[in-house]
């Protein structure tokens, strides 16, 4: 499968087309330092669950592994990712993808495989310490595998990139939270899908573009100010002072999860009710807001330091410790940007997300916003049913 | 087979010891229900440096134990039940699920639950669930979580892995010295791990005598032996008790003793074993002349702190453990015990609950056989929670190893 089939797949149309010249590095984990894999002169690509794949895994993986890197599996397996240069696991993340990824050398060992360690303890400067040096290492064995050295000058202009990325999806995020019918929740999926799948000019122009237009309708409504303090507040993870009063005609629903792809819910709320997904105000999911609301990386600091101070500083994960501070957001979340119900996702097998959910459930009830769980799947084998169980708990929020 | 009083035999001859293995059992339940009320009780992890919070004046328990005992009392289904009605999924591990259940329904457990602490301990190097799972229980009692982050080593631990190890338990320190107003003295440290390492050092001479035909021991026998070491590490009198248990060890060995009667294949088992069953499950092949020298499990608990700094020591010696390291490692660990104890051929367990352990089972069969020209299979079940183990189907993959001996 050629990475133009791969992106095609994704329901995306590249913006650039790759060249046979591109080295390109897919990834499977939200948190990967863009920024340092583009300064080796190589393209990051995040590798997407395809709803095609099924089957390939049994010989290699059991059942209960969890269902993304069955279906990661599963698609290579296949014979799919085949355009992919080398494909990156992160470490100490989680069992299943740790685990898949020494499982992944043996069955295919033709494939040049990397491994990048994160701390799951959040101890500030020792964890900057430790994941700098994991990415020296990391970016040394780039350089040794694809002969490309890092350029500094790549750096600094791969960073500006990504930072740009961020602004303009943080801009729209903060800005949909005040009026959801602005830009689709779907609109900003897709957008930001796109970025983490070809991060490049073009994406980011997009997306950009999608920002300014929508914050011209902000500032003509006097709500711009709003939106950037939403912004700036959302970064510190405090929301400063902001709250949201105005009352809404449509539900205003938050959705949760871990590693569940933000498309796939866009695609559900779309197929579950007359308000398709502008009910959907806000996601806390790997791959919308944490990605987005990843702190810019500091230009002017050593280049591993400053991508590990900025992947540490990304609102916390499952995978990692600080459950008590996550629900606290939560409940200021939901408490002050008038939600009215929380649809909290679980992948299966995921420990993290399954692990995580009754608390999740249990802290909305604490401000009394009404929940639900949703069991998904890459597949989205169940998708009547799940499209089902929205639209009913929609219903009960009208 | 029928003795000198005309009753039948038994497969499997019971170790002599295990009315000491009950009382030092005992013991540690009454230390913890004595510690709870004093305020120093910990719930530790099997694999945390548990010689830092013994050194402290700090009493650990083990929830992962517990887990074994509402296996073994068959009544994972139930406790586990309790977890779910909270919302914990089935798919989670039954040991977190029989520790969130027992949490919520005290009086409806074994030992009406473990005893209430004032700390949670994790260390991630056996899974990264223990973090997930003591929050679960932090969030229901109150008692604060300590993470002590052990990331998985992948060969030789880098120098900046072990720095951030050593400052994790230089942080440990920190919190339990303020958690519980203790202080830790170097001197009473090296006396604990000194104690950790007397017992560890009995335990493998045990571990290692199942080398000799017949083994002296079975895998039913370590894994009950095995509870001490794991939860009480680095108190005096469990040394009494491996001393014990590798005199008993030596006795078979000397008088040509089998752990079971008639012992004619040897097998490796990989993986927790099914506590529910553990007796009637290894027996039952014990009647077939099956015995399992040798474990990967049981042979964790090894390493000593020692050396001029201890830290540095405890935190090379508890990120290198089994589960903390890579595939290839788990392969060339079960091909060094087939190959040392001389064994025919291995037993995969593949635990629903456990996916650090079990996930590359499938391809670490493949591997082993290849080095060792030796069979093996992999069952699926879980250690706790007998929903999810099926007997007949068990067996028949069993049979299947077995018919390849005859």
């Amino acid at each position: 499968m050629s990475h133009g089939v791969v992106v095609e797949d994704s329901r995306q149309v590249p913006m650039e087309p790759s060249t046979s010249q591109e080295t390109i590095l897919g990834y499977v984990y939200p948190h990967t330092p863009l920024e340092l894999i583009l300064a080796h002169g190589i393209t990051p690509s995040l590798v997407r669950e395809s709803p095609n794949a099924h089957g390939g895994f049994e010989a290699s993986l059991q059942t209960f592994s969890c269902s993304l890197t069955r279906n990661l599996f599963s698609q290579r397996a296949g014979g799919g990712l085949s355009s992919l240069s080398g494909l990156l696991f992160p470490s100490n993340t989680c069992d299943s993808l740790h685990n898949v990824e020494d499982i992944w050398r043996h069955r295919f060992p033709e494939d040049q495989i990397f491994r990048l360690t994160y701390p799951a303890a959040r101890f500030d400067e020792d964890s900057v310490r430790f994941l700098s040096e994991e990415l020296r290492i990391f970016s040394e064995s780039l350089k040794n595998t694809f002969g490309r050295p890092l350029s500094k000058d790549g750096f600094l202009s791969a960073a500006s990139l990504v930072n740009n990325f961020r602004s303009a999806a943080q801009t729209l995020y903060s800005c949909r939270i005040l009026d959801p019918s602005l830009v689709p929740y779907s609109e900003v999926a897709r957008m930001v899908r796109e970025f983490l799948t070809t991060p490049n000019v073009n994406a980011v122009r997009q997306i950009n573009e999608s920002a300014s237009a929508t914050s011209q309708v902000l500032d003509e409504r006097g709500q711009l100010g709003t939106a950037k303090s939403l912004q700036e507040g959302l970064l510190a993870g405090t929301l400063g002072d902001i709250e949201i009063a105005a009352e809404s005609n449509t539900p205003r629903v938050m959705v949760v999860g871990g590693m569940v792809e933000p498309q796939a819910i866009a695609s559900l709320f779309k197929g579950s009710g007359k308000s398709g997904d502008d009910v959907v105000v806000l996601d806390l999911l790997s791959f919308g807001f944490k990605t987005v609301f990843t702190p810019q990386v500091n230009l002017k600091d050593d280049p591993f330091v400053a991508t590990a101070r900025s992947i540490l500083g990304i609102p916390s994960e499952p995978t990692q410790e600080g459950l008590p501070g996550r629900l606290e957001f939560l409940k200021r979340l939901l408490s002050r940007l008038l939600i009215h119900g929380l649809v909290v996702c679980e992948q299966s097998f995921c420990d993290p997300d399954q692990f995580e959910a009754p608390s999740l459930v249990k802290a909305a009830s604490e401000v009394c916003v009404p929940s639900i769980r949703l069991p998904i799947d890459p597949e989205l084998s169940d998708r009547a049913r799940l499209e089902g169980r929205i639209q009913s708990f929609l219903e009960t929020l009208d | 087979m029928t003795g000198r009083s005309g009753k039948e035999e038994k497969a499997y001859r019971p170790l002599k010891m295990q009315d000491f293995l009950q009382q030092v059992l005992f013991r540690h339940v009454l230390e913890g229900n004595a510690a709870s009320e004093q305020g120093r009780l910990a719930w530790v992890t099997s694999g945390f440096p548990v010689e830092i919070p013994v050194a402290m004046g700090i009493t650990p328990t083990y929830p992962e134990q517990y887990g074994a005992v509402v296996g073994s009392q068959k009544v994972g289904p139930t406790i586990c039940g309790f977890a779910e009605e909270l919302g914990y999924s089935q798919e989670l591990c039954s040991y977190a699920r029989s520790s969130i259940g027992s949490t919520s329904k005290p009086e409806e457990s074994p030992l009406n639950g473990l005893p209430e602490p004032q700390a949670l301990l994790a260390c991630n190097n056996i899974c990264g669930t223990v973090l997930r799972w003591h929050d679960a229980i932090s969030q229901m009692i109150g008692a604060p979580v300590f993470l002590l982050d052990t990331p998985p080593v992948e060969g030789e631990q880098q120098p900046h892995h072990l720095t951030y190890v050593r400052t994790g338990i230089e942080r440990l320190i920190e919190f339990l010295s303020k958690t519980f107003s203790v202080s830790l003295e170097e001197e009473r440290l090296r006396e604990v791990a000194a104690n950790s390492s007397k017992a560890i050092s009995l335990w493998t001479k045990s571990l290692e005598a199942c080398k000799n035909k017949p083994s002296p021991l079975n895998c039913a026998d370590r894994f009950t032996t095995m509870a001490p070491v794991v939860t009480m590490r680095g108190t005096e009198h469990i040394i009494e008790f491996y001393q014990a248990l590798y005199d008993e060890v030596q006795e078979r060995v000397s008088q040509g003793i089998g752990a079971i009667r008639d012992e004619r294949i040897r097998l490796l088992w990989d993986n927790i074993p099914p506590w529910f069953s553990i007796f009637k499950f290894f027996n039952g092949l014990a009647k077939g002349g099956v015995v399992f020298p040798a474990d990967t499990y049981t042979h964790a608990w090894s390493g000593s702190i020692e050396g001029e700094d201890l830290f540095k020591s405890a935190a090379t010696i508890y990120s290198n453990v089994y589960l903390n390291k890579g595939l290839q490692a788990k392969v060339d660990k079960m091909v060094k015990l087939i190959k040392e104890y001389d064994l025919d051929g291995f037993v995969m367990f593949s635990v629903r609950s456990c996916k650090r352990y079990s996930l590359g089972q499938l391809v670490s069969k493949e591997l082993v056989t290849e080095e060792t020209g030796v069979p093996g299979v992999v069952i699926e079940g879980d250690m706790v929670d007998s929903r999810l183990f099926n007997d007949a189907q068990i067996q028949t993959r069993i049979d299947a190893l077995l018919e390849m001996f005859e």
